[in-house]
């Protein structure tokens, strides 16, 4: 499995990680410099004056320059200290250890759900280009695609919390307190999340297979006799593949970046949640916490994905 | 010396009726955990460090004041201090409450009362300081007794002892924890703190040595973060959680609708009002500010913006107000043609500019609008700049941008307060910080002279008929508290703070 080629790949990608994390956390840093506010005033109180404000600056070590701040966030983190929330004096570390696993699970159940409905959706509608079937599928897809998903939820909740009583309106139960609470919180906002991702799913794939099933070799294939599954499963779906892998990748991006609205909704403790109630006041050790999870999770992410495009595709590993 | 008037022991008594009804709901039943759907992560547990007004109902149920207040008047009642005497102007003695203690255990007596309000007045971390300016020094005088030297009357610091400044910390707490108090407070309030997880839940458990025999009835008590108000209430409508409250008036049918839910409304001090900076021209004439006056239609302003859940206001306070003066109601009338008229003469036939500030939330948004209408048709054209509330605030406050800023006064415990704030020469809420007039600043300090309620209804009824002369702003109207639990909720009684408080909450069945 682990070739001498992938482990080339894998040591590759290892060594960008240090240099876009450091990009990605002083990006991020700078452009809380340049966004208009201040969290001094904040941390001052309601009716606080210019000299309180200016004594709350130095005494949470806001004065001090830009790099010097960002420096001293950086030794901090490398040492595996992400500090504490300046407005609530959380520790940073605590807050994402509890609220990443809350939304990777939506996150999750939403791609599942995504792949498992999307999938034969997809191949339905490829098989019989212009048939109803297709038709169908493309359209409910655009819809999909179309439907907002905090509108979607607020319909979900309406019928399957409100009336039916079938699901929690409302937050979220971590793995820990069992597998079936924990599922059941998580059901609703999946399958907000996912009506896009199945969409999305569905459309790819129908539009990248009826590709390769209108292909000279598939021709040649069924020349030779195959059988048209033979030529689907065989064939169609594994040249498919490479490109659906890159699909899977952009829609968890997409997901992970989707549970802040959908976390409103559902009220779920998650890190869509703590970033945007970060992002209001200024917090910057918090958003520079979830900045770095964040990129530590989409950077491992893609080097799976790339690891896996050498194992569909052999061509990769040898360009 | 204070004396409980026997007409003030009447009037509180039938208040409490009026705003209770506690009484009429059954007797209370003991055990249950009450959940909450709240509205904002606290800014922080320790009373003098936090700074955001929605802190007040996650601290209530860990701290006790030493002042407590009569729910619908917002009258001074007896609390840690179970009695005070004036005996010079100048000086305030407390009888403090004896055998009460902190959830740690450790008394809260003479010596704790004075750590904490040395540490509200001298911490360079408190926020306070500036309710406590007119404070001298604090001396334990007697195991039970603190005394309080001012550096001039100031009846207003007996409700600022019913806020943030009279919540009592276990000094021990304080001393061990420094900076991590925040997170971990430790009161003599009913209910002892457990767990704080930011933006997520902050949770508590029954104080089983209350001083309050009996009380309190729950067992704990759960404040679930839900920042979204239709999701706070659908959680209350899916009876996960028992209790939502600071709802929208747009949500009211939604509760009627829902058989299992109750509505609580009430009158609060939540003002939304038109600050104006009286010392920037043309808001320095008060022809101008008259006109202002006249040319809103605050009934129309209410029905536009509230749903019907509000009382129109004349000056900052509402009617329930113990310093209400009932003349002063109406004083300026819904009337375009005197508004002309006003402008014509302060030379602004034409009509004329002006740039305010505001904020960019969708219900402030709306208010803009219907301001903008209602000026526009006596050719006052409005141009509004918006920001996020503490920014657009500083805008205003701080920096002096614009005429004036469409925002909302939340009340102080004692009108005093209020009214120096917001009109006082170099207060902060006075954008311009000039002085209104030599009349406004003598009426705003012969309100804190007296400590006898009847001298001080006088003097307020001088001081809000001069601020309405002068039209130093433009109250538009107050907000009714609209809050929401499941029927099973019982003993809840609203408050003319609008910040909800649960003692005397119970479970039934």
């Amino acid at each position: 499995m682990l070739t001498k080629d992938r482990l080339r790949l894998v040591g590759r990608r290892l060594v960008q990680i240090a240099p876009v994390i450091l990009l990605a956390t002083f990006v991020v840093f700078g452009l809380q410099q340049l966004v208009p506010g201040d969290i001094a005033a904040t941390l001052a109180g309601e009716s606080a004056t210019d000299a309180r404000i200016a004594e709350i600056r130095k005494l949470y070590g806001l004065d001090r320059p830009f790099l010097v701040q960002y420096g001293s966030w950086l030794w901090g983190a490398l040492h595996g200290d992400l500090g504490k929330s300046l407005l609530s004096g959380e520790v940073v570390l605590d807050s994402i250890l509890r609220r990443f696993p809350t939304s990777l699970l939506i996150v999750g159940c939403a791609l599942t759900l995504s792949l498992s409905i999307g999938i034969p959706l997809g191949i339905l509608a490829a098989v019989r280009p212009g048939s109803r079937i297709d038709a169908t599928v493309t359209s409910v897809a655009s819809l999909g695609v179309a439907l907002p998903n905090f509108w979607l939820a607020m319909l979900l909740v309406a019928t399957f919390a409100l009336n039916w009583n079938f699901f929690p309106a409302t937050g979220a139960k971590p793995l820990s307190a069992g597998i079936g609470p924990a599922l059941l919180h998580a059901a609703l906002p999946a399958i907000a999340l996912a009506a896009g991702g199945i969409a999305e799913v569905a459309r790819q794939l129908r539009s990248s297979l009826v590709e390769v099933l209108s292909s000279q070799y598939v021709r040649t294939l069924h020349a030779k006799g195959l059988s048209p599954a033979a030529i689907l499963w065989k064939h169609g779906l594994k040249n498919v593949s490479v490109n659906l892998l890159t699909v899977i990748g952009l829609i968890f991006n997409r997901l992970l970046g989707a549970t802040v609205v959908i976390e409103a909704v559902f009220a779920i403790p998650g890190i869509g949640s703590m970033v945007v109630h970060a992002a209001i006041h200024k917090d910057f050790p918090v958003i520079q916490g979830v900045v770095l999870a964040l990129v530590l999770i989409v950077i491992s992410l893609n080097l799976l994905i790339d690891v896996l495009y050498t194992v569909l595709d052999p061509r990769v590993s040898q360009k | 010396m204070i004396k409980f008037h026997r007409r003030d022991f009447l009037a509180s008594a039938a208040g409490l009726a009026l705003a209770g009804s506690a009484l009429a709901q059954g007797t209370p039943k003991k055990g249950g955990v009450l959940k909450v759907s709240a509205n904002a992560n606290p800014s922080s547990l320790d009373p003098q460090t936090g700074g955001s007004g929605s802190d007040h109902s996650f601290l209530y149920p860990i701290f006790d004041t030493l002042i407590d207040f009569e729910p619908a008047t917002l009258k001074a009642l007896p609390g840690l201090a179970e009695s005070w005497t004036n005996p010079d102007p100048t000086t305030l003695v407390l009888k403090i409450r004896a055998g009460v203690t902190f959830h740690d255990g450790t008394a809260c007596d003479a010596a704790a009362v004075k750590f904490n309000l040395d540490r509200a007045r001298l911490d360079p971390r408190s926020n306070i300081k500036g309710d406590l300016v007119t404070v001298e020094g604090v001396e334990a005088t007697g195991p039970l007794e603190v005394t309080i030297k001012l550096k001039q009357p100031d009846s207003a610091l007996l409700l600022i002892l019913s806020d943030r400044a009279g919540m009592m910390s276990s000094p021990k707490a304080m001393q061990e924890l420094g900076k991590d108090y925040d997170r971990k407070p430790v009161g003599a309030g009913a209910m002892k703190f457990v767990s704080w997880n930011d933006n997520e839940k902050v949770t508590y458990a029954r104080h089983d040595k209350y001083w309050k025999p009996g009380q309190p009835y729950l067992d704990g008590l759960e404040m679930n973060v839900i920042p979204e108000i239709n999701t706070a209430l659908r959680a209350v409508v899916a009876g996960q959680n028992d209790f939502v409250y600071f709802l929208s008036p747009q949500q009211k049918p939604l509760i009627d609708r829902a058989k299992t839910l109750a509505a609580v409304t009430g009158p609060t001090l939540y003002c939304p009002i038109l600050f104006l900076n009286f010392s920037k021209a043309p808001l320095d004439d008060v022809r101008v500010r008259r006109a202002l006056n006249h040319a809103i239609d605050r009934e129309a302003f209410a029905k536009a913006t509230m749903a019907g859940l509000s009382e129109v206001a004349t000056t900052v306070l509402p009617k329930a107000h113990w310093a209400y003066d009932p003349k002063l109601e109406n004083f300026y009338k819904h009337d375009p043609d005197k508004a002309k008229a006003l402008l014509a003469e302060a030379g602004h036939k034409d009509g004329l500019e002006l740039h305010l500030i505001g904020y960019t939330d969708q219900r402030q948004q709306q208010r803009q609008e219907v301001i903008q209408e209602q000026l526009r048709k006596v050719g006052i054209k409005l141009r509004f700049s918006t920001f996020n509330i503490p920014e657009g605030s500083a805008a205003f406050f701080s920096k002096a941008e614009g005429h004036g800023l469409l925002s909302q006064w939340t009340g102080r415990p004692d009108p005093s307060l209020t009214f120096t704030l917001l009109y006082g020469k170099g207060s902060y809420f006075n954008s311009g910080r000039q002085e209104a007039s030599p009349e406004v600043t003598a009426a705003l300090a012969a309100s804190r002279a007296s400590a006898d309620i009847e001298d001080r209804k006088k003097a307020f009824s001088v001081l809000q008929r001069l601020v309405l002369e002068q039209a130093l702003s433009v109250p538009l109207l107050f907000q009714f508290e609209l809050d929401a639990h499941h029927t099973k909720v019982k003993g809840f009684t609203s408050n003319l703070l609008g910040k909800p408080r649960f003692d005397g909450v119970w479970i039934d069945g």
